[in-house]
C-alpha cells in the first residue's frame, strides 16, 4: 500500500497549489483511512521521529494536502479538519513563551504523540490480523460453509391454530387500513366459499392464502374465506403450511382428501 | 493410549459445528481422566497432522475442530461456486483489532483511537458476529460496551485471546520500520 502512495506521488509532485486532475483525490482518500493515517503517512516520509515533529512543517504539509482535494466528503472533511485545527492549535501553544521547565514538562504536542503512537501499533496489529485473516480463508470449516446444494423446496410443517389466527388478526389490520368502502352487502356462505376454494385448490395445486385472502372482494368475503380455511384444516381436506409467523399460509389439497371430504359432506 | 476414547473424540469433533470445548466433552463422555482426555486429543491431532490428509483437527475459537488443509482451497471453492472469499475492509479490520486490544470497549473510545467515525464498521461487525455488546459503560449516556466473539477466534485462527499477536512483536515491528525508513 505505502508502495501505492509513494509511485503516485512521484507522478504527480507535490507542488503548492498544483491541483491534481481528474479524481486523483478522492483515491488518495480511500487509501487513507482517517487524519491520523495521513498524518503517520507524512511522518514517515518525511523520515521524521514521531517524538520530535516540527509541527510547522508537518502542518503545513497536512494543509497542502487537504487543499489539493477537488471533491469534498463532508463526513471524512470534518475528521480531516478537526486533526488539522488541533495541529495548529499546538503550533500556537508551541509560538507562545513558557519557562523552560515548563516545556519539559508539559509538551503540548504529547497528546497527539500518544494518540500516533497508539494509532501506529493499531495499524501494525491490522497487518499481523490480515496475514491471518488471509491464512484461514484458506482453511475451510464446516462452520462457515454455504449449502452444497440449491435450497429444496421448504419442508412443509402444519401450522397451530394460534398461528392461522394470528396471521388472520394480521390480514383484518391490513384490510383495515385499506380503508375500503363497502357499498353493496353480498351475502357469502361458508359452504359455496369452501367449494370455491376447493375449486381453486384442484385447479392451481396449492394457494397462496394471503393473496387470495386479499384477492377478495369484501371485508366479509375475506372473512368467511379465513373460516373455510379453519374449516377444510379441521376437516383433514387441507394442509396449512406457514413458513414464518406473518408470512403468507400456503395451502395444498390432502391426498386422502377423496376420503373424507365425503364424510363432512354428507 | 485409549483407542476408544480417541476414535470417540473424533466423531465429537466431526459432529460438531462449533469448535467443540473440553468442557463440552468431558460433559459429554461423563468420567474421563483429564491426562487420559488430553492425551487421546494430542493423539488425533498429530494423526492428522502426519498422514497424508486433506483436512486436519486444529484447536480454534476455544475449541476443536476440523478444517481443512490450505492448499486443497481452490477445489473446495470449485465445489461451492465461490470465485473469492471476502475479506474484512481496511476499517472493519481497524476498529476490530481496537476492540480486540481494548476491550471492552465504546464507539466513542474506537472512534477517538481511529480520528474517524466507527459507528458504521461497527454495525458491520455486528452483523458478521465478530464482535458482540456486552453491556453499558457507567459513564454520561450509557454507552454500550462492546467485546469481541468466538466467533473473531475462529475467523482468524485463534483459540484465545492470548493469541493475539503480543505488545512486544508489534513494538518490534514498528522498531524495524523505523530503522528501515531512516
Amino acid at each position: 500500500m505505502e508502495q501505492e502512495i509513494q509511485d503516485s506521488q512521484e507522478s504527480q509532485p507535490l507542488v503548492p497549489g498544483s491541483i491534481p486532475s481528474g479524481n486523483g483525490y478522492q483515491v488518495r482518500l480511500e487509501i487513507f483511512e482517517g487524519p491520523l493515517d495521513l498524518l503517520l503517512f507524512l511522518i514517515r516520509k518525511k523520515k521524521i521521529d514521531i517524538h520530535d515533529i516540527p509541527i510547522a512543517v508537518i502542518t503545513r504539509d497536512y494543509l497542502e494536502y487537504l487543499e489539493r482535494k477537488d471533491q469534498i466528503n463532508l463526513d471524512r472533511e470534518a475528521e480531516f479538519l478537526l486533526i488539522a485545527a488541533l495541529l495548529i492549535y499546538i503550533k500556537s501553544q508551541m509560538l507562545l513563551p513558557r519557562e523552560q521547565e515548563a516545556i519539559q514538562a508539559d509538551d503540548p504536542r504529547q497528546l497527539l504523540v500518544d494518540r500516533l503512537l497508539e494509532y501506529q501499533k493499531v495499524k501494525v496489529a491490522c497487518t499481523l490480523l490480515r496475514e491471518k485473516e488471509e491464512d484461514q480463508l484458506l482453511r475451510w470449516k464446516r462452520t462457515f460453509l454455504p449449502p452444497v446444494t440449491k435450497p429444496e423446496e421448504a419442508e412443509l410443517l402444519e401450522v397451530s391454530l394460534f398461528d392461522l389466527a394470528q396471521t388472520f388478526f394480521l390480514l383484518m389490520k391490513k384490510r383495515e387500513r385499506e380503508n375500503l368502502k363497502v357499498i353493496k352487502g353480498k351475502d357469502v356462505s361458508v359452504d359455496e366459499k369452501i367449494k370455491e376454494m376447493l375449486g381453486y385448490l384442484e385447479v392451481h395445486g396449492s394457494m397462496d392464502f394471503l393473496e387470495y385472502f386479499s384477492g377478495q372482494e369484501t371485508l366479509e368475503e375475506a372473512l368467511v374465506s379465513f373460516f373455510c380455511l379453519l374449516e377444510l384444516v379441521k376437516n383433514h381436506l387441507v394442509i396449512a403450511v406457514q413458513e414464518q409467523l406473518f408470512q403468507t399460509i400456503r395451502v395444498w389439497l390432502r391426498k386422502s382428501r377423496a376420503h373424507s371430504h365425503g364424510q363432512s359432506h354428507e | 493410549m485409549n483407542d476408544r476414547l480417541k476414535a470417540i473424540l473424533e466423531v465429537l469433533i466431526f459432529i460438531s459445528q462449533e469448535p467443540l470445548t473440553l468442557d463440552k466433552m468431558k460433559e459429554v463422555l461423563g468420567e474421563v481422566p483429564e491426562d487420559e482426555l488430553e492425551a487421546a486429543l494430542n493423539s488425533l491431532v498429530s494423526d492428522y497432522a502426519t498422514g497424508e490428509r486433506g483436512i486436519q483437527v486444529v484447536r480454534s475459537g476455544g475449541g476443536y475442530l476440523f478444517t481443512t488443509r490450505p492448499e486443497h482451497d481452490q477445489w473446495v471453492r470449485r465445489l461451492l461456486q465461490i470465485e473469492k472469499k471476502t475479506r474484512l475492509s481496511s476499517a472493519a479490520l481497524e476498529t476490530l483489532s481496537i476492540i480486540a486490544y481494548h476491550q471492552p470497549i465504546t464507539q466513542a473510545e474506537i472512534s477517538a483511537i481511529r480520528g474517524v467515525d466507527s459507528a458504521y464498521c461497527l454495525k458491520t461487525l455486528l452483523q458478521k458476529k465478530l464482535i458482540k455488546i456486552v453491556g453499558r459503560k457507567k459513564a454520561p449516556g450509557n454507552p454500550l460496551v462492546y467485546r469481541t466473539s468466538e466467533r473473531f477466534l475462529q475467523y482468524f485462527g485463534l483459540n484465545s485471546l492470548d493469541d493475539l499477536p503480543k505488545e512486544e512483536e508489534i513494538a518490534k515491528i514498528l522498531e524495524e520500520e523505523k530503522q528501515a525508513i531512516s
